[in-house]
């Protein structure tokens, strides 16, 4: 890469490679993730997309919205894909970025074994799973990677059982236990962070993972406006945690101040409306667990009292936050 | 045979109106159906239902092309859209509107009931889904089905997948329709906009099914040419943008799904309305309240 490093979101370029006139909904995190990672790439890649909403809402036939080459085939070959066109172009003797975008269902359950292929044999090759938590594309379904206790429309509530039993599936242990050469965790929230992570995947050779928490409107039944503020308190609860593993070196980017009861997160989203106290303590259970493991850092459960006189959260200073 | 077809947006409801009015009918003794179109729906995206109606059995499973009746969920896609194409002579149009219904220009002179379903919606039960008051203004059009079989269909269906509540709420919108909905003749000045028609064939393409960006018939087609889409006329409220609070922290430019927000030279923003499709995230990102949401379709 010939321009120098981009620190923060004002060094990013202008130029868009995800073109407006796509179809998403308004408020959709994916479109802003997938929007971004276009700028910061830049004109020289090609991209490979699943059966997933991106595939949909980036190529209404006969326009796309991609300005970069673009190849879609089967749902549960990301891997495999983007594996085939890196050695096409190896062949020619062209140097270009092949990218995979893939949802969490392409990626946590019916992609798995070939981003386990793509990721073991380390192929050159970028691939982004956009975690929106459940099969949005066709009427939100629940997949590996939906939280405890969401509402879908096959973890339904009833009078037994109110939603997903099981919890949220760690794809970053998996892929990280292949031994990539490059692995994080990004939130549509955290920009700068944003901006970091996907340049580090552009300049690293072999396979790269980015994990991007992607809010979806329709299926997490929150309003349109909040996707970004939820992105942000999902990390600030600990339902998400912001890491990257560098060649074996594994780095937190950003730990909040302090951990936001995980309540306040639920309560922006409707999959979570039917959630009795005794399902939140469970999941707060969870998170205190997962919090030790990323913060080395014991958190009582109930976790700390509720904040009080919180400053809003996009204001605080954080150097990593924004701007 | 009656054959309803219902014109909105993803998120209106219109799939749930046309099963309603279908059960109402089923509750009159009818033989009913209702269905989506089933393509790729985005919420805000033009969408169409459509309900039939018979004395007998219903055998026939097509989309409707010859409706006697138009529900019109929102007024903004008879710009966008041949809404009232194929309506029968004789038929009939419910529109969600501010205006009256000799106001409304639909293309085709017809019996026309106008209602601002939108701020009934939003009276009642708190949010634009405006579906349950158009049923209302339905059936002060159209006598087939009288308001009380709509009002009972609608507790059933929505009081049995929402909660009672949410049936209450949504009778009553019904009801507030049915009672301000203003009967008249809309006019017929407007030219049907044409669907795009074109789409390259197969001996049109490369092998491998590859589309390469190029213009064929004045059309875009392949990479980047999405900008065709004018996204701008799902929007419900529109961002203003403050200049002189502005602080240039490009927050909302990263943070903006549509990309509509155009970075200027100093950094300072510019909206691109024709994309903006009304979501609030510039709003709500802005550190310094420079952006504001305005409810209605505006461009500054």
């Amino acid at each position: 890469m010939s321009d120098a490093q981009m620190k923060t979101i004002k060094d990013m370029p202008r130029e868009d490679y995800f073109v407006r006139g796509h179809g998403a909904c308004p408020g959709c995190g994916v479109a802003v993730a997938v929007k971004n990672i276009a700028r910061i790439i830049g004109s020289d890649a090609t991209v490979y997309v699943p059966a997933s909403c991106l595939i949909v809402f980036s190529s209404l036939y006969p326009t796309a919205a991609f300005k970069w080459p673009f190849l879609y085939t089967a749902f549960e070959n990301t891997g495999a894909v983007i594996s085939g066109i890196k050695a096409a172009y190896r062949r020619r003797g062209k140097e270009t970025t092949v990218i995979g975008m893939a949802g969490d269902g392409g990626t946590f359950d019916i992609g798995l074994q070939a981003l386990s292929g793509a990721a073991d044999r380390n192929e050159d090759v970028i691939y982004v799973c956009l975690d929106n938590e459940a099969y949005m594309n066709t009427g939100i379904q629940r997949s590996g990677a939906t939280p405890f206790g969401a509402w879908t429309t096959t973890s339904p509530v009833g009078k037994k059982i109110q939603g997903k039993r099981e919890f949220k599936k760690d794809l970053g242990a998996i892929v990280a236990a292949h031994g990539v050469p490059y692995m994080a965790t990004l939130s549509i929230a955290h920009f700068n962070d944003f901006l970091k992570k996907v340049q580090r995947a552009k300049e690293v050779k072999g396979f790269r993972f980015l994990h991007i928490l992607t809010p979806c409107v329709p299926g997490w039944r929150s309003e349109a406006a909040k996707s970004v503020a939820i992105s942000r308190l999902a990390v600030e609860t600990g339902m998400w945690t912001l890491y990257e593993i560098d060649h074996g070196e594994e780095k937190l980017t950003y730990k909040p101040k302090m951990m936001v009861p995980v309540k306040e997160y639920l309560q922006m989203q409707g999959r979570f409306r039917h959630m009795s106290e005794e399902d939140i303590q469970k999941l707060q259970a969870w998170i205190c667990e997962k919090w030790k493991h990323h913060y080395y850092e014991e958190i009582p459960v109930p976790p700390c009292e509720l904040e009080k006189g919180r400053k809003d959260l996009i204001t605080d200073e954080d150097p990593l936050h924004g701007v | 045979m009656y054959e309803v077809r219902f014109h909105g947006r993803g998120g209106q409801g219109a799939v749930m109106a046309a099963q309603a009015l279908a059960e109402a009918a089923v509750l009159e003794g009818y033989y009913a159906q209702a269905f989506p179109y089933f393509g790729a729906e985005r919420r805000g995206a033009p969408v169409r239902a459509f309900a039939r109606i018979d004395e007998d059995k219903i055998s026939i499973k097509s989309q409707i092309y010859e409706p006697d009746m138009l529900v019109i969920l929102d007024e903004s896609l008879l710009d966008i859209e041949p809404v009232a194409e194929g309506l029968r002579s004789g038929g009939k149009v419910v529109i969600n509107s501010t205006k009256t219904p000799e106001k409304v220009d639909l293309g085709v002179e017809v019996d026309c009931a106008s209602v601002d379903a939108t701020s009934i919606a939003l009276e009642t039960i708190k949010a634009p889904i405006v579906n349950t008051s158009i049923l209302g203004a339905f059936a002060k059009i159209e006598d087939i089905i009288p308001l009380e079989s709509i009002l009972n269909a609608i507790m059933n269906r929505f009081g049995e997948k929402l909660g009672h509540q949410a049936g209450v709420m949504n009778s009553e919108a019904a009801r507030l329709a049915y009672e301000r909905t203003v009967v008249g003749r809309c006019r017929g000045t407007r030219k049907l906009v044409e669907r795009m028609q074109w789409l390259p064939t197969w001996d049109e393409l490369p092998p491998g099914t590859a589309l390469p960006a190029k213009t064929i018939d004045g059309v875009d087609v392949g990479p980047g040419s999405a900008w065709q889409n004018f996204t701008g006329t799902w929007r419900t409220s529109s961002p203003r943008y403050l200049k002189e609070k502005c602080i240039r922290c490009l927050r909302c430019w990263f943070s903006c799904p549509e990309g509509c927000i155009d970075r200027l030279d100093d950094d300072y923003e510019k909206w691109d309305y024709r994309y903006c499709k009304g979501c609030g995230i510039c709003a709500d990102v802005c550190p310094v309240q420079a952006i504001e949401m305005i409810r209605g379709v505006h461009e500054w």
